[in-house]
């Protein structure tokens, strides 16, 4: 792959334990109440159905969208996740297999992978694009070039948004834990005349050249600590490659270069 | 024609494996002759339904590839065996690099997992090859159809339940557009389970024998597996075009579609919109068509809505029944078909047709011409994908 094209970045979202937002880490005190994501944008049905996972990717779409200012209602959302609702899955399995029970509709109809992206697009009456996709360590890198050929083809804005709930422990016995963390930009087109943080391109080959968000090693095995990186790069007003994973991925990189708005 | 927004994309070569057969020519003699691949299930279930399994023998995976081996992963290397001189003429002209690999599935590898599971839950004891990060993510089947396929750029899974192997589409159009890549493999590959099987069945959506797509008698979906792969170029001998791909979401409910259509109509309205075509320039719609009375009935309504002539709309799922992800993949490779044949198949078990449908659905095999096929797909979340195929 050639470096993609150039875009802006408009907006950013984060959501890691002890931090609901981008702006708590910002602020550099974990509060440790916040230890679940709340869903909050999602209406109240649809946050009673949503799984963990699915109330993180929502709350850090959420912030990005309102940080960007962009409308719920229209702008496209790419959705990435390596394991997606992993969880759910073992929950059916054992309703299966463990308690020989009738499974679940509710716990089937959410297993899917695009669950998430439904509720999201349900709870703000998106009736646009909305793609949920994965690829193992390299899933920000796929999100965010997925998210290029949208911005470049719509010449809109795109809310990307990248989790993983730790896998479960029966099923990955050999590779090392990780803890839960989801976060999201909004990226536009670089010649739209909204202020941005930073331009952004995917590039491959590249010597990161910016470090990554100081976080404890748990976090740091998350296939989509890649996108935590970028969002605390651009926070940073960081100039430089950053790496979209941390070793076990392809070697894909976010090339940034700060521009004239300042996160606050 | 208006003004078209998407530059067609050429697909230089397709292969399709479902309950029909192997190969294309094997598929293509099935839809023909009017001969479903849906039969009672081989696998003892607590509950009654037929199933569309692919009964062909499949490949061994190379060496290199052993652990990452499932019944997924060797579909998918029959798929991408089905694209081998198409996919040599590509590494030739293109740097493999610029060659993505942008797939679908819902399952991924449930099927191996559920097995592992139950021996765990059995035994107390995972099978000793069993591997997750191998076997079951998303990215595995990725690793073995770009290794398989020697294409080294951009590759991800695309999961959207039953819109899965049609978005990929879309997203290949657009990166081509841009210049990021010049070819991709696209298309999508699902496997018979039995959390799918039993999770339709706790919805009550399963039929208790083969499906029956817009009958007044449709009780319900079959599920069958398989998958397709296409090779899509900036240009090149194209087999068949991809003039445009119509993506939208109902926002309306998790599981149900919009009772009205809503979301479909949009979706297939996109497709002709991107394509700069008019609802008249199609000459048949390969429809969703899963058999259940929502889902049939809100897909009719839409159709209706965009078509004011007598247009032929099939569901080929009487045949290969719902392969889920697979889905619009498989799907796309008959729209291909029955450009390339001058043909359109039957729509199998519509008879006795619901009068509430009101559409023209064929139950015998159409001659006559065939150039341009708009194929839909929806899925849970509301997602919908509808993409317009037309000879070149």
């Amino acid at each position: 792959m050639t470096p993609s094209p150039t875009v802006a970045i408009t907006g950013l979202g984060l959501w890691l334990p002890g931090y609901p937002s981008l702006a708590a880490w910002s602020g550099g005190t974990a509060d440790p109440a916040a230890a679940t994501p709340g869903g909050r944008s999602l209406d109240r049905i649809n946050r009673r159905r949503a799984s963990v996972l699915d109330r993180a990717l929502a709350d850090v779409t959420a912030e990005a969208m309102a940080d960007a200012a962009v409308d719920p209602a229209t702008v496209p959302t790419v959705i990435g996740s390596s394991i997606g609702e992993a969880a759910t899955m073992i929950e059916l399995l054992d309703q299966m297999w463990r308690h020989g029970n009738p499974m679940s509709p509710a716990d089937f109809t959410m297993s899917v992978h695009n669950a998430a992206s439904g509720l999201i697009s349900i709870s703000n009456k998106n009736r646009g694009v909305a793609i949920s996709l994965a690829a193992d360590d390299d899933t920000p890198a796929a999100a965010l070039i997925e998210a290029i050929g949208l911005v470049l083809g719509d010449g809109g804005p795109v809310v990307v948004a990248c989790a993983d709930e730790p896998a479960p422990r029966s099923l990955v016995r050999h590779a090392a834990p990780w803890d839960m963390l989801a976060a999201a930009v909004v990226i536009a087109p670089l010649e739209s005349m909204q202020p941005y943080y930073s331009r952004l391109r995917v590039t491959t080959g590249g010597v990161p050249s910016v470090a990554p968000a100081r976080v404890g090693e748990a976090l740091g095995h998350n296939p989509q600590i890649g996108l935590v990186d970028l969002v605390d790069a651009v926070r940073r007003r960081a100039a430089g490659i950053v790496a979209l994973d941390r070793g076990p991925g392809r070697g894909f990189g976010a090339e940034i270069e700060p521009g004239p708005r300042l996160h606050p | 024609m208006v003004r078209a927004a998407m530059r067609p994309l050429a697909v230089t070569g397709y292969s399709v494996l479902s309950a029909l057969g192997a190969s294309r020519a094997e598929n293509l003699a099935a839809l023909a002759a009017g001969r479903t691949g849906l039969a009672p299930s081989l696998e003892p279930l607590p509950f009654e339904t037929a199933v569309g399994a692919v009964t062909a023998s499949l490949p061994d995976l190379p060496d290199g590839l052993t652990p990452w081996s499932t019944r997924l992963a060797r579909m998918a290397a029959h798929l991408v065996a089905g694209l081998d001189e198409p996919l040599r003429r590509a590494r030739a002209r293109w740097r493999p690099e610029r060659i993505a690999v942008l797939l679908g599935t819902s399952t991924a590898g449930a099927e191996t997992t559920e097995r592992a599971y139950r021996a765990f839950v059995e035994n107390g004891a995972f099978p000793d090859r069993y591997d997750f990060r191998r076997q079951h993510t998303f990215g595995a089947v990725l690793h073995v159809v770009a290794t398989l396929a020697g294409a080294h750029g951009p590759a991800w899974m695309i999961s959207t339940a039953c819109t899965s192997s049609a978005k990929p589409l879309a997203s290949a159009s657009r990166l081509i557009a841009a210049g990021v890549i010049d070819a991709a493999i696209v298309g999508g590959i699902d496997t018979l389970c039995r959390m799918t099987l039993h999770g339709f069945q706790s919805l009550q959506a399963l039929d208790r024998g083969p499906c029956r797509p817009f009958s007044s008698r449709r009780a319900g979906i079959s599920i069958g597996e398989g998958g397709a792969l296409a090779l899509v170029e900036r240009d090149g001998d194209a087999r068949v075009l991809i003039e445009g791909v119509g993506e939208t979401s109902d926002a309306f409910h998790i599981s149900a579609p919009h009772p009205e259509g809503q979301g479909a109509l949009a979706a297939m309205a996109a497709a002709l919109q991107q394509a700069g075509c008019r609802p008249e320039d199609v000459d048949h719609v390969n429809a969703h068509g899963t058999g259940t009375r929502l889902n049939d009935s809100a897909e009719a309504k839409a159709i209706r809505a965009l078509f004011h002539h007598p247009i032929p709309v099939v569901s080929t799922k009487g045949f290969t029944g719902h392969t889920l992800g697979a889905s619009g993949a498989i799907e796309f490779a008959f729209a291909a078909l029955a450009i390339e044949e001058g043909w359109i198949p039957p729509s199998l078990h519509a008879e006795p047709i619901d009068p509430d449908i009101g559409l023209h659905l064929p139950t015998t095999v159409t001659h006559g011409r065939c150039r341009r096929v708009l194929s839909n797909s929806f899925a849970f979340g509301g997602n919908n994908v509808s993409v317009l195929v037309g000879a070149p």
